[in-house]
């Protein structure tokens, strides 16, 4: 490409054709308007108004499923309080002092004290 | 044309009739949002913002077993099943499921269900989970459940008035449940927070606010369950046999105030604490009940004489058998072998109201045979000051009872009142203050405070041990303690047990005492008394020191000596079969 053909290719997209009013050209320059603006920025706001309720929507099931899973530790903790009680009500001294094999004991006199 | 068939102008005015209600929507939501806000934040709130308490779990209590740690009172969450008759349907099948899983007759669930003009019947209590689930499942309308948390004790009656209860209120009541209900309990949180309709919290909220409940610390106590449930099982065969109604026994570690057993007779099941007529029996009397405890003072007043130099342990002296102080006579109640010469050790093995009186006259720096105010003093500073008795102990009990001791320049016939202190008459002590004072003058001259708490766990693992608490040292010297044991070896030497205990191998020493009863309006009963017993056994030191005490026994003979010694010696042998009595030369 030669200077001067480029010139002319710089030209024919920026300057008005011969015979073009120059002021004409400058209207026909791309822009928003104040509506376009407008309705761009609603609709902006829009998807941030859904992209937040999606969140706080998704961020809420994990509400429920934190009460799922400390209504499930609640259940097991007083499951095994339950167990406890029944270890300890299995080991209790009457339990064990009326059991088979205590009564199957065979009783045997002390050695340290004179009778 | 006319101005409205112009087309700029009618957008004008479509637009003015747009701008116009947006207007009037931009006012009423600037009323609603900027000037009625607080209003309508607090509204919404009301509806989604909840706060709710978080009950803490109460500690649970734990004792020894021999070298091992068990639970003696845990919690339970336990259901009340209830019912509103005006929406049961068929209270027949009802009735006869609620029969079939829970026990009980068809007919006494059908009354229940039945009852007009309710709309609230219980038709049991404290089900367990399984039991509730049975009925629940059959989806009865107007049957459901409610729950609620007890205490429960696995071992029944095993040292209750020690332990108490927690009451209605959700607060401890008597014993250790009482004294350590601020530790026990906890501290409750609170969760404040947006929730749906269903009451569940929504995540997305930044006012949400959780502080998690803080359990209650767990209570280790000092306690051996296997030594406790000997000491209640042989006082009970001992109150049988002295045909007494009432009475308390415990064993101390003297060497540290450590409480292993506390048993009181009769007793109650925690786990069905509503069911006592008498709140006495909730009472830990061993703590809480003082008396005038008789001949077991003897040994801390031959300590206190013996300690103020006045009399050595070999002192002899005449006795008159009988004392005559402000026109009353001081007379001895068991065999004194009549007026003669007597040694100190005469005054504890013939149990000697008026050797302990002539110990009284001795010390006033005069001596002679007359109480008087230098010497009621001196008796005083060692019985409140030295031997603490007058004043609680601080175990970790509710309701403990100071005791009495008169003070030695207040009131009218002093002297003839301070005659009788000296012999546990006109004063008062619980069975524990006997124990921890006697245990000071046998263990070389500390007194412990008496403890039942040997260590608080919190929930986040911090052990929290409670070391013994002197409170005070020197009460009296060594070599004065080394006396008093080996007088009250001697008490025992002296005295014919059932089973005799072989004192080649082991320490055993004690005093019974036999106390006078006064009369609600003054003076005492004739026929009524008290038995008591303070000794100890051990090797080459005491390892145990045992208080028992028998209320009115009603067979014949002297209280403390058929009553409670008998007790004492079984207590004794116990302690040497089964919990490892520590020879002497070991």
């Amino acid at each position: 490409m030669t200077y001067s053909s480029s010139l002319a290719l710089g030209r024919k997209g920026n300057y008005p054709s011969r015979g073009v009013s120059g002021v004409a050209f400058n209207t026909r320059e791309h822009a928003f308007g104040p509506i376009s603006n407008s309705i761009i920025l609603i609709v902006l706001a829009c998807c941030l108004g859904l992209l937040y309720l999606a969140q706080v929507t998704k961020t809420n099931a994990f509400g429920y499923q934190i009460n799922s899973l400390q209504q499930e530790q609640t259940r097991l903790n007083e499951r095994h309080a339950d167990l406890e009680v029944a270890s300890a009500r299995l080991q209790a001294l009457d339990r064990v002092q009326n059991s088979e094999v205590a009564k199957s004991l065979v009783s045997v006199a002390p050695t340290a004290t004179v009778q | 044309m006319t101005p409205t068939s112009n087309p700029v102008t009618r957008i004008w005015w479509v637009y003015a009739v747009v701008v116009f209600i947006m207007a009037v929507f931009g006012v009423r939501l600037f009323y609603l949002q900027v000037i009625r806000h607080d209003y309508y934040v607090q509204a919404a709130q009301s509806d989604q913002l909840k706060e709710y308490e978080i009950t803490p779990t109460r500690g649970i209590i734990k004792a020894h077993d021999g070298s091992r740690v068990v639970p003696i009172v845990l919690n339970q969450k336990l259901y009340t099943l209830y019912a509103d008759p005006t929406l049961v349907k068929d209270s027949g099948r009802v009735a006869e499921t609620l029969a079939a899983s829970l026990g009980g007759t068809i007919g006494d669930y059908e009354n229940k269900l039945d009852t007009p003009d309710t709309r609230y019947v219980v038709l049991a209590k404290k089900l367990n989970q399984d039991q509730k689930e049975k009925i629940l499942r059959h989806k009865y309308p107007g049957v459901g459940a409610s729950e609620q948390f007890y205490r429960t004790h696995p071992n029944g009656v095993l040292a209750a008035q020690l332990l108490g209860f927690v009451n209605g209120e959700g607060k401890g009541a008597y014993g250790i449940e009482q004294a350590l209900n601020k530790e026990l309990d906890g501290t409750p949180g609170r969760l404040k927070a947006i929730t749906d309709i269903n009451g569940v919290p929504l995540a997305a909220n930044k006012d949400n606010t959780l502080v998690p409940a803080i359990s209650g610390d767990d209570v280790l106590l000092t306690v051996d369950v296997a030594m406790q449930k000997q000491l209640e099982t042989i006082l009970q065969q001992g109150l049988e046999a002295a045909k007494a109604e009432s009475g308390s026994a415990l064993i101390m570690d003297p060497t540290s105030g450590a409480i292993l057993a506390m048993a009181n007779l009769p007793t109650y099941n925690p786990d069905d604490y509503a069911a006592v007529e008498d709140s006495k029996v909730f009472n830990n009397a061993a703590v809480s009940d003082s008396l005038e405890v008789g001949s077991v003072m003897k040994p801390l007043t031959v300590a206190a004489a013996l300690d103020l130099g006045v009399v050595k342990v070999d002192t002899s002296y005449f006795d008159p058998s009988v004392w005559e102080i402000d026109d009353y006579k001081i007379k001895n109640v068991e065999e004194d072998g009549g007026a003669g010469q007597h040694t100190i050790g005469d005054i504890l093995s013939l149990s000697l109201n008026t050797g302990a009186t002539w110990l009284l006259m001795q010390m006033s720096d005069k001596g002679g045979t007359e109480v008087n105010k230098q010497g009621r003093q001196r008796w005083y500073e060692y019985a409140t000051n030295h031997y603490r008795l007058g004043q609680a102990t601080g175990i970790e009990q509710g309701y403990e009872d100071e005791g009495y001791m008169p003070e030695p320049d207040k009131g009218y016939g002093l002297n003839l009142t301070y005659a009788n202190t000296v012999f546990g008459q006109g004063m008062r002590a619980t069975p524990l203050q006997m124990a921890a004072a006697f245990s000071a003058i046998v263990n070389g001259g500390t007194y412990y405070q008496p403890r039942l708490v040997d260590q608080l766990i919190a929930q986040n693992g911090k052990v929290t041990t409670k070391k013994p608490v002197v409170l005070r040292s020197g009460v009296v010297s060594d070599g004065v303690s080394r006396d008093i044991r080996g007088l009250l070896n001697n008490v025992i030497a002296k005295r014919q047990f059932k089973r005799r205990f072989d004192l080649n191998t082991y320490s055993v020493g004690g005093k019974t005492g036999t106390a006078e009863i006064a009369k609600p309006g003054g003076g005492y009963f004739d026929n009524q008394f008290n038995g008591m017993y303070v000794g100890f056994v051990g090797g080459d030191m005491p390892q145990y020191v045992i208080t028992v005490r028998v209320n009115q026994p009603k067979i014949g003979g002297y209280a403390g000596t058929v009553a409670a010694q008998p007790i004492f010696a079984e207590v004794v042998h116990m302690l040497i079969d089964d919990f490892g009595v520590t020879p002497k030369g070991r």
